[in-house]
């Protein structure tokens, strides 16, 4: 798929995702090992972009399955079309048909939903399969991911077994909300994905806000970086620069001072504690000038 | 390098990380791949190692231990000496060395190494703070095989030698005279952080140079948190523990609501499901289930909170209250020689302010020393009557009576009226009925009597009260 890091690299960054290479590292060795990419950090860093960029990077269908507690097989991977069925079995009594007759009708893929995991492992062209914030599922359903991780196949009785053409790439996003169970963990390969550097940070402003002066790019990227040393609940992610950075252009200013931080400090926080400990403090931590 | 990658994975494992067979088989083949540039190989290692980011410092430890560290120590042999300190910087060293021998002799003469050391920091000049943890480590000599047990004494010695407490000192009347702002100080204490571990980083250099694989091997099994007895902590070790014990509560929390969710789905309740198959025309669509009642233990802790054993009660208490919850109640007592109920304290959120509100306020020490025999004493008529018959008691404690009379018959009388007592020691079996410790007198009356002594024992006996 891709020759070395470097030409996995640049085709992230040509997709407008910028990268360390040591990330490039680990979703290359991912992706050469055939293994599923367990991709950890805080809210915001670009965990769920990386598998998206990684699809289109790849020519591949990313297909998403977004995780919550509750969520089960049915949800996740296929299940029956109960009133379809009822309607056709309703039908096909009032043509007398026996019981046999009648379940060969029913459960044919006609009346099969696919869910996000069915939709992977049957395709015929190579797809990305995004499991994000696994962290939020229960550990049932955990389990039932590692079977399906282990050998890319389900079996559905009535139908028989399924069995992926091309082992999928797989790309699973947690935020630790809940520690899950080692089993799943050791099958993964491992990316941890931090805040950005001061120059990455500014590299992806620059990119994703074509018409931003230097300057003023360097004093916004400085004051996020300084904020998330603060003990915050919780710090700005890169999502909420990007968004900061355009309001501040939208108001026309050309540097940051005081005033204009605390006008827009909603913005980057999401707490009002947050905010309210900022608030007071912002000229100590503005850079200086 | 096969081996020396498998060679590595075991000795992660002494680390205590769990390392399986199948990551290191990845490890081999993601080596294989990107080469062995060294931060390649490096993330390639990492990434199909280790589980947890908590686990990456002693990863990072190991991975400059054995892949930097101990291929020198064979070079280091053959030309007949270590490789510690770089070159460059001796002859700075040999001069900061110099004033340092001035201190002695009183303050006046040439910059003192805790004068250098506050500039040090205040400055945040990490080369300097660098050439500071060189010249501690010179202060020891060249410290024995044996000394290797003692790195923290070690450490503390070498920090003396900088004028490392004088220093502090210093730095937090600054802090006080000057009115050093939150973000300053925190930059304090870091660049104080990276000096104590540059110390130790540098000692555990010199012993794997100086002693080879052998030396590294204890470090690794030092560096086993979850296999440390709980007496041996130090206070990084202490919050690392407790961070630890946050993880193990919620993974037994979310466990815990697995088999509640299960059982929410017990059997098929026929009666509801047909009754509820009418509306549709006589096909169960909707299976219906009957609730599972599932039975929340009650649980009383009573906790030796004296010397050593203070830091496991303290850990107990973090994790019983962590997962509440999970219980019917918890009461809770701390006792010394004498007892008193804290679970009051524990109404609040915040566990561990509740914990040290417990630890300060409660009245549970007389004469300092530990007193069962008093403690079951005061136990069985103050507080007994108010216990429920249901619960399960809890004992933390190593039976170190101090000689003191047992008044066995009063654990007895708090195990009839019980429904079961427990008893968790955190010394090694060894060391029960040695000297003034009468488990033995204690354990007829407990339905078990578990050794608890480090988390790794902790993870296990708390499964057995849920
Ligand atoms: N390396 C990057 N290069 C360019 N843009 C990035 C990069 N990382 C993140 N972004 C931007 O940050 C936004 C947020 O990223 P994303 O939604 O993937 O975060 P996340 O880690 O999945 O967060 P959450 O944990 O909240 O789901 C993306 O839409 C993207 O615009
Ligand atoms: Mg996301």
């Amino acid at each position: 798929m891709f020759g070395s890091v470097e030409e996995l690299q640049k085709k992230l960054a040509a997709c407008d995702y910028l990268t360390d290479r040591h990330v490039a590292t680990i979703v290359y060795l991912a992706l050469k090992l055939q293994k599923p990419l367990l991709v950890e950090g805080p809210a915001g860093v670009g965990k769920t972009e990386l598998a998206k960029v990684l699809a289109q990077a790849t020519n591949s269908r990313l297909i998403r399955l977004q995780c919550y507690e509750g969520l089960d097989e049915a949800k996740a991977l296929y299940e029956w079309n109960y009133q379809k069925q009822l309607l056709r079995l309703h039908v096909a009594q009032t043509q007398s048909k026996d019981w046999e007759e009648a379940k060969q009708d029913i459960f044919t893929p006609e009346f099969l939903l696919r869910r996000p995991l069915l939709e992977a492992l049957s395709s015929e062209e190579p797809v990305v399969l995004l499991i994000d914030e696994v962290d939020k599922s229960d550990e049932e359903f955990e389990s039932f991911l590692l079977e399906i991780l282990s050998d890319y196949q389900v079996t559905i009785p009535e139908l028989g077994t399924v069995r992926s053409n091309h082992i999928p790439v797989v790309v699973l996003t947690s935020n630790s909300s809940r520690e899950f169970g080692d089993a799943l963990k050791r099958r993964c390969i491992h990316l941890y994905l931090d805040y950005p550097t001061f120059e990455r940070e500014l590299d992806i402003i620059h990119l994703k806000i074509p018409g931003i002066k230097d300057c003023l790019a360097q004093q916004i990227v400085s004051f996020v970086q300084v904020l998330r040393k603060q003990r915050l609940k919780k710090a700005p992610s890169i999502a909420e620069t990007i968004d900061w950075a355009r309001s501040i252009m939208t108001l026309g200013s050309k540097v940051i001072d005081e005033e204009i931080v605390q006008g827009t400090l909603s913005i980057l926080l999401k707490y009002q504690s947050d905010i309210d400990k900022v608030y007071n403090k912002v000229s100590s931590l503005l850079p200086e000038k | 390098m096969e081996e020396k990658i498998l060679e590595f994975g075991r000795l992660l494992r002494k680390g205590g990380l769990n390392v399986s067979f199948s990551q290191i088989a990845d490890a081999l083949r993601a080596t294989a791949e990107v080469g062995f540039q060294f931060e390649d190989f490096y993330h390639a290692l990492a990434c199909t190692m280790i589980c947890e980011k908590a686990d990456k410092p002693l990863f990072d430890k190991m991975f400059r231990l054995f892949f930097l560290t101990l291929p020198a120590s064979q070079h280091g042999r053959e030309n007949g000496e270590s490789q510690l300190v770089s070159t460059e910087n001796t002859g700075h060293i040999i001069e900061l060395a110099r004033s340092a021998e001035g201190i002695g002799q009183g303050r006046g003469g040439g910059a003192s190494p805790a004068l250098l050391l506050v500039k040090a920091v205040q400055d945040g000049n990490y080369s300097l703070l660098n050439q500071l943890a060189q010249l501690a480590f010179k202060s020891l000599g060249n410290p024995k095989r044996k000394d290797l047990a003692n790195l923290e004494q070690l450490i503390v010695q070498a920090k003396v030698s900088i004028g490392w407490y004088e220093a502090v000192n210093r730095l937090e009347r600054i802090r006080e005279k000057e009115k050093v702002n939150e973000s300053t100080y925190s930059r304090w204490l870091e660049c104080l952080n990276y000096l104590e571990d540059r110390i130790k980083e540098l000692l555990e250099e010199y012993f794997v140079i100086t002693f080879g694989q052998d030396a590294l091997e204890e470090i690794a099994s030092a560096a086993n948190l979850r296999e440390k007895e709980f007496y041996q902590l130090n206070n990084i070790e202490i919050d690392e523990i407790r961070k630890r014990i946050t993880k193990l509560a919620r993974k037994l929390a979310s466990k815990y609501a697995r088999r509640y969710r299960r059982a929410k789905h017990g059997e098929i309740d026929m009666r509801r499901t047909v009754r509820n198959a009418l509306k549709t025309g006589g096909t169960p669509v909707c299976l219906r289930y009957r609730k599972k009642k599932l039975s929340k233990p009650e649980i009383v802790l009573l906790c030796d909170v004296s010397g050593s054993v203070a830091v496991f009660s303290e850990f107990m208490l973090q994790l019983v209250y962590t997962i509440q919850n999970r219980f019917r109640s918890v009461r809770s007592f701390l006792f010394v020689d004498r007892i008193e109920e804290v679970t009051n304290y524990f109404h609040n959120e915040d566990i561990e302010a509740a914990l040290q509100e417990a630890f300060s306020k409660a009245n549970f020490s007389y004469s300092g020393f530990s007193d069962f025999g008093k403690v079951f004493t005061i136990f069985a008529t103050k507080y007994l009557n108010s216990i429920s018959p249901k619960s399960t008691l809890i004992i933390l404690g190593d039976a170190r009576n101090n000689w003191r009379s047992d008044e066995r018959d009063f654990l007895k009388q708090i195990s009839e009226h019980v429904r079961k007592v427990l008893w968790f020691n955190p010394q090694p079996q060894s060391a029960w009925d040695t000297e003034d410790s009468i488990m033995k007198v204690y354990a007829p009356y407990c339905r078990q009597v578990f050794e608890c002594r480090n988390l790794a024992q902790l993870g296990e006996v708390i499964e057995a009260i849920l």
